[in-house]
């Protein structure tokens, strides 16, 4: 055995996760409610909070906002590979971390690929202001994968050997059949999954197009998932297809319909990414890690997240145009009719 | 073929890259100038390549434009099958996987990649002096897929004789079945491409070797330019410049925009 940290486990252990499941009410009962509701009933300051999407795609931005609003302390943040939803959360950080505080990251990649660094990831780690665990993206899919199905560890290959497994709460030891050494990881049971969905009906019955990223998993593993959705739809229309059907309502807890609530990341089918509004971010975060000065940064908050009361007022101040130009772009991008 | 005069370094990486993709193969593609080669690729020599990209696209036929993400919305148009994160990287982990291409910030002779951290692991690794974006799937492309092509611009301090931080494993110490006494799979790193040349891993030692210089470019300048010892192939030829062709595919049909392949 190598040396690994001593095993500790961040959000539910494995038999906390099953205990959450036992007293909770399993019916198939209306779970709408407004996100400001959703994120007051199952966010708490320390939580271990699992982020849905992929990079920029299906981030659950306008759940991080109501967030942002509300504040948080101490709070965990699970993720394999993410842009806009780390960066709301980050800057809040970085302009209020009274208000507003990460306490650790397991996660695989935070950047923006073609779109560049998150210059929050490297503010707040390069001061030392968050605790970071790396794993690989196969690393956070299969810990989600281990909580989602009971398990308490999950057997991988993935970056076996080098500084990941190094760097983390990876166990390798010789695998009782072949013999040969194999990685176990840990599984991840967030304390509450935030996650954008494109349909869903109000029991939480969610249906997503392109990739379902690991949505399903985190959503399945958290002892609360709060989903946003592009459209909510009749129980009928959402079920005609029972296989679509991403995410059963037995894991979601309050569905949200929030159009463009992956905004400026993109959403298959409803818009592509917003590489201005992204840049725009970024220019201002970047003003403060090279000076310190935050008024650029906090000007976007409190035009943006403080000064509205919802996102349908963040979308109001992006205008038309721009969520239109999107929409349209992602037509083309699917061959479809706008 | 016309030779081009006017290529800049990434648009001959691009080149050498999709020439090292053999048609009807799999290729695990990683953001960045690997989408541009492979669909370079898929247009001359290799128009029955398979695209996987790890947020789960399988096989599209990425005829609507460039994808500025492995998890765009471009490459789930006319794939063949789309689940999510682990399906790819469980197809990949059985064997589906023919090749990987992958970057990094920092690369040893051995093909070991680093594209996490700048600083002192593990001491300063709450601390770092950069910090990178992490792993991503690179890690897991690099213990999984059969083949790794490695890109990295060629300078001094991205060639170095120690990773500052380990991410994605190469043949980590070059000893003999490294990789395979550390329970991976793939047979590793096969092909480097840097600004200056290809390269490819010694049979017995697994040091870097360079096979073919890119234009401009000799033994020695190259070896200045490295901070470890490079081995050479007995013949180190001249790798051809990119073709008017090749060159015209890249800036008006695959990156017109210029997401990825930069004009200067």
């Amino acid at each position: 055995m190598k040396d690994t940290p001593e095993m500790f486990w961040t959000g539910l252990s494995p038999d906390e996760a099953r205990k959450a499941l036992v007293n909770k009410d399993k019916s198939m009962r209306d779970k709408t409610m407004t996100l400001k509701e959703a994120v007051d009933t199952f966010i708490h300051d320390g939580d271990n909070v699992g982020i849905g999407g992929f990079v920029d795609i299906r981030q659950p931005v306008a759940i991080t906002h109501e967030m942002i609003r509300h504040g948080f302390k101490d709070l965990t943040l699970s993720f394999q590979s993410a842009g806009m939803a780390p960066d709301y959360l980050g800057a809040a950080m970085m302009i209020d971390p009274d208000h507003f505080s990460i306490k650790r990251l397991e996660l695989a990649y935070w950047a923006h690929e073609a779109f560049g660094l998150a210059p929050m990831f490297r503010y707040l780690t390069e001061r030392g202001l968050v605790e970071v665990e790396d794993w690989s993206n196969a690393n956070m899919s299969s810990r989600f994968k281990a909580g989602a199905i009971g398990l308490p560890f999950i057997p991988t290959r993935g970056p076996i050997a080098g500084d990941v497994a190094r760097s983390n709460r990876t166990k390798i030891i010789d695998c009782p059949f072949t013999h040969r050494p194999i990685a176990l990881l840990p599984a991840s049971n967030p304390d509450v999954a935030i996650i954008h969905v494109n349909a869903a009906d109000k029991y939480g019955n969610c249906i997503i197009r392109g990739s379902e990223c690991t949505c399903p998993e985190i959503s399945m593993a958290s002892a609360h998932t709060i989903v946003t959705c592009e459209q909510l739809l009749s129980h009928e229309t959402i079920t005609s297809l029972p296989k679509d059907i991403a995410i059963p309502f037995l894991g979601v807890d309050a569905v949200i319909e929030v159009p463009y609530g992956a905004y400026p990341g993109a959403c298959r089918r409803s818009y592509y990414y917003s590489k201005e509004h992204i840049a725009d971010l970024h220019r201002r975060t970047s003003v403060m890690c090279k000076t310190g000065s935050k008024d650029e940064l906090q000007a976007y908050f409190d035009e943006y997240i403080f000064g509205v009361d919802d996102f349908s007022g963040f979308l109001d101040k992006i205008g038309v145009a721009e969520l239109l130009k999107l929409k349209k772009l992602e037509a083309a991008n699917c061959e479809r009719l706008v | 073929m016309t030779v081009s005069k006017d290529y800049t370094a990434q648009e001959i990486i691009i080149v050498a890259g999709a020439k090292v993709l053999e048609d009807k193969r799999v290729v695990f593609v990683g953001t960045g100038l690997p989408m541009v080669a492979s669909l370079l690729a898929k247009m001359t020599h290799a128009p029955n390549l398979i695209p996987v990209f790890e947020a789960g696209a399988v096989g599209p036929h990425l005829t609507v434009g460039l994808p500025v993400s492995v998890g765009d919305s471009k490459t789930f148009t006319s794939a063949s099958y789309v689940k999510g994160l682990n399906s790819a990287f469980e197809m990949t982990q059985r064997g589906f996987a023919d090749y990987g291409f992958i970057g990094g910030a920092e690369v040893d002779m051995y093909g070991n990649l680093n594209s996490t951290m700048i600083g002192d692991f593990p001491d300063g690794y709450q601390k770092p002096k950069i910090r990178l974006p992490g792993s991503g799937g690179a890690s897991d492309m690099a213990a999984s897929c059969e083949k790794t092509i490695l890109i990295v611009p060629h300078d001094k301090r991205k060639f170095s004789a120690k990773l500052q931080y380990l991410t994605s494993p190469g043949h980590l110490d070059g000893s003999k079945d490294a990789r395979w006494k550390a329970g991976m799979q793939g047979s590793g790193p096969y092909r480097l491409i840097s600004t200056k040349g290809i390269f490819d891993f010694e049979e017995e030692s697994h040091r870097m070797r360079l096979l073919q210089t890119f234009p401009g470019e000799t033994k020695e300048s190259i070896q200045a330019e490295t901070g470890f010892e490079l081995l050479f192939a007995d013949n180190v030829t001249a790798f051809a410049p990119p073709t008017v062709e090749e060159v015209r595919l890249i800036r008006e049909e695959i990156d017109p925009t210029g997401i990825f392949v930069k004009r200067a």
